[in-house]
């Protein structure tokens, strides 16, 4: 990154000073320094190079190729969580669910710089990075995905993580549920502790446990899970029961808030949890899924609210709160949408359109978004959720009659079906976003 | 060579800033400005007939909600009074309304001195996106007033508690606490499993499924009440509450629910006071 440092010369800030009112206009070609016979388009710094960051990057190239992109992720590798629950149950290796950056840079030109973004200033709009140097923006979008909240659930802190996984950001964490599950004693119980709304991928938890017991029944027939739940109603709900009834009998039970099933307090050393009214409960793994937050840089950007989350305008995910900001993904408050991938993928092209037509002056074009979430119950077992949303009345609404969930009853063959779906989608959601496989 | 910019640290946008000042200023001065009679308590009926020509304090009191639900059928408030009394006054009732649903009043609920501290959370249902109100009253008729708007995302009327429906009455459970000193306030949760049905929702089979609910909600200390709770349609199924109290001696803590069928479930638990 050495040949990108900082340059002397002309100060494009105090320039733009000297031109008044003009200053308040769109930067866009011929008025910086920098720009190589005028065709600059504008500087897009986008954070994050998972589903949204990567996906926005890419469309803003595809969608006009003068405008200089630069993406900030620290990681080489990124590991989807969508197929992460498969690597738990043994059904997928960590190598099977890594994307790199390769074709980002090769085919679309963008500038991939493998750093944290430690600081936003959204006055000056620039970004700070972890190697030291500072970027202009004329754009940011920010996709950095969640953070755990510490310390929100009584004793869950970063070293009671630990011993009782999360897993809720793929990779290390998924790795050490998967050797615990691995080295667990057959008649033992996986206790998973499940957050009440919002959360990253709603379905999420019952996916992974279902898998869990897949892996279970094959290899630790005693063994069980229980699933201690803060809500009382969850995604899919019907269908994941009646696919655990039909595939696992009674392995997998479930407790809900109206059960005692919110828990209050962990002690990771015991692997212990006890909920709201007192009952404790005893694990041999325990993985807590804990409540969440836009990831920290959101907070340093001053686009969080005081739920921890970032409030956007529905038409384009800029935020409510900080000019030329845009945010998408888990970060964002995009309700009905849910924290999905397909979401993040999804509100990554309507803001890399916004964009591309801000920079020169244009208006958004109108945005919709489509999301699907497929589960799996088992490894042939598939069951899905979808919509279609636009914005109504100044937010954003599932589109009437549109999506919907799989049939209830529905035959093997149906549910094999949407197993073999679900891998379709995986392939091609990764294949839009990052292109090529590390 | 492509022609990435890098920051350049003498430069601040000095005009765009002021701006932002200026405009920060103007949102200032709006929230200085009197109360229009444009306050959500002042455009709902039921809200108006409890304060009558009253006009409530704005400070003081406030309800916390999420700004966005993703489940009306569940939504969790709390309600905190941290205002100003004059010496030895207390709130002695809150007034819970959700002004979109079908009957607006959530709730009262009857406080005393024994409460130590004046935090109330339960869980609502709430029809569609809407203003949420408390409305508290001192003994000696001071009134305070908040709102707080919930967008919900997916009606409290369209979700159905997942699994089977609860049998009435069953299952009371409650938290209280340990080791308290005289006078200090201490949390108590009590949960009780109920459908509180609505009288509105339709069956499979498009008949209207009747009104059945808990009514009334209330907890004595050695044979005194100390708070009470009215219910209402828009309390959640399996209604929760959490309040406080600051007992000044150990003794016996008897918790009642009572449904509109007349039928009541019990529970009696031992308060230690160190
Ligand atoms: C177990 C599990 C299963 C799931 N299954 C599905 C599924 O089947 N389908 C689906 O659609 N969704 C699924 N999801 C949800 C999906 O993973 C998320 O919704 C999605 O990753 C959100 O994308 P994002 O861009 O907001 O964040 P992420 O994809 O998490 O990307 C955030 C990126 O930002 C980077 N970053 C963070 N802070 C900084 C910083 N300061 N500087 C630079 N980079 C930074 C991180 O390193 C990370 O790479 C699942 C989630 C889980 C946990």
């Amino acid at each position: 990154m050495t040949q990108h440092s900082s340059r002397p010369g002309l100060n494009r800030r105090q320039l733009i000073k000297g031109l008044g009112a003009a200053s308040l206009l769109p930067l866009v070609g011929g008025i910086t320094p920098f720009a190589i016979g005028g065709q600059h388009a504008g500087q897009v710094v986008v954070i994050g190079g998972g589903f949204g960051g990567a996906t926005a990057a890419k469309y803003l190239k595809r969608t006009n190729p003068a405008i200089e992109v630069i993406l900030v992720e620290p990681a080489e590798a990124f590991y989807t969580c969508p197929f992460s629950n498969l690597h738990l149950g043994g059904l997928r290796s960590m190598h099977d669910i890594a994307h790199g950056y390769d074709e980002l840079q090769d085919r679309y030109g963008v500038r991939v710089i493998h750093a944290m973004a430690e600081d936003i200033d959204a006055a000056t709009r620039t970004v700070r990075l972890s190697t030291g140097s500072e970027l202009e923006y004329d754009r940011l979008v920010l996709s950095p995905g969640i953070d755990i909240r510490w310390n929100a659930l009584e004793g869950y802190d970063e070293k009671a993580a630990e011993k009782a996984p999360h897993a809720w950001k793929a990779g290390p964490q998924t790795e050490l549920l998967r050797s615990q599950l691995e080295a667990m004693e057959d008649g033992g119980t996986f206790v998973m502790v499940a957050p009440a709304n919002p959360f990253r991928c709603p379905p999420g938890p019952y996916e992974r446990a279902s898998l869990v017991a897949n892996y279970l029944a094959q290899y630790k027939p005693k063994s069980k899970v229980l699933i201690l739940d803060a809500k009382d109603n969850f995604s899919k709900q019907g269908l994941f029961m009646e696919g655990w009834e039909r595939l696992y009998g009674d392995r997998i039970e479930w407790v809900g808030l109206s059960g005692d099933g919110r828990v209050t307090r962990v002690d990771a050393d015991r692997l212990e949890v006890e909920t709201e009214f007192g009952t404790v409960h005893q694990a041999d793994v325990l993985n807590v899924i804990p409540p969440q937050k836009a990831g920290w840089i959101a907070e340093r950007a001053g686009v969080t609210d005081d739920s921890g989350w970032v409030p956007v305008k529905p038409d384009t995910f800029e935020s409510q709160q900080a000019e030329h900001i845009y945010v998408i993904g888990d970060a964002s408050v995009a309700a009905p949408m849910p924290k999905s991938g397909f979401c993040a993928n999804a509100q990554a092209k309507v803001v890399a359109a916004a964009i591309a037509a801000s920079l020169e002056s244009r208006p958004a074009p109108e945005a919709y978004w489509t999301n699907t979430c497929y589960s799996l119950v088992g490894p042939k077992y598939g069951i899905s959720v979808a919509g279609v949303y636009r914005v109504r009345d100044g937010v954003i609404a599932e589109v009437e009659g549109s999506g919907g969930v799989s049939p209830a009853n529905a035959p093997e063959t149906t549910r094999a079906l949407e197993a073999e779906y679900a891998v379709g989608w995986y392939n091609a959601i990764c294949q839009d976003t990052w292109g090529t496989p590390v | 060579m492509p022609s990435f910019r890098f920051a350049s640290h003498a430069s601040r946008r000095g005009p765009l800033r002021s701006l932002v000042h200026a405009a920060a200023g103007l949102a200032l001065a709006a929230l200085a400005m009197p109360a229009l009679a444009n306050e959500p308590w002042q455009r709902l009926d039921a809200a108006q007939s409890l304060l009558g020509d009253s006009e409530p304090q704005t400070q003081g009191l406030t309800l916390d909600l999420p700004h966005v639900s993703e489940d009306g059928s569940s939504v969790p408030l709390t309600v905190i009074f941290d205002g100003e009394l004059d010496e030895g006054d207390y709130i002695e009732r809150i007034d819970l309304f959700a002004n979109a649903n079908p009957s607006p009043s959530i709730a009262t609920f009857h406080l005393t001195p024994l409460g130590g501290k004046t935090e109330i959370s339960t869980r609502v249902r709430l029809n569609e996106t809407q203003q949420v109100i408390a409305i508290a009253t001192s003994q000696q008729g001071e009134r305070f007033a908040t709102a707080r708007e919930v967008r919900i995302t997916v009606s409290g009327c369209l979700v159905r508690n997942g699994g089977e429906m609860p049998d009435s009455l069953s299952n009371p459970r409650v938290s209280i606490p340990s080791g308290l000193a005289a006078g200090e306030p201490g949390e108590v949760r009590t949960l009780i499993n109920h459908p509180m049905e609505t009288g509105l929702r339709e069956d499979d089979d498009g008949n209207v499924v009747p009104r059945h609910i808990v009514e009334r909600f209330s907890v004595s200390l050695n044979g005194d009440t100390v708070f009470e709770a009215e219910l209402r349609q828009s309390v959640s199924a399996n209604p929760y509450l959490r309040f406080f109290l600051a007992p000044q001696e150990s003794g016996e803590v008897e918790f009642t629910w009572q449904d509109d069928s007349g039928e009541t479930a019990r529970h009696v638990a031992e308060l230690d006071i160190t």
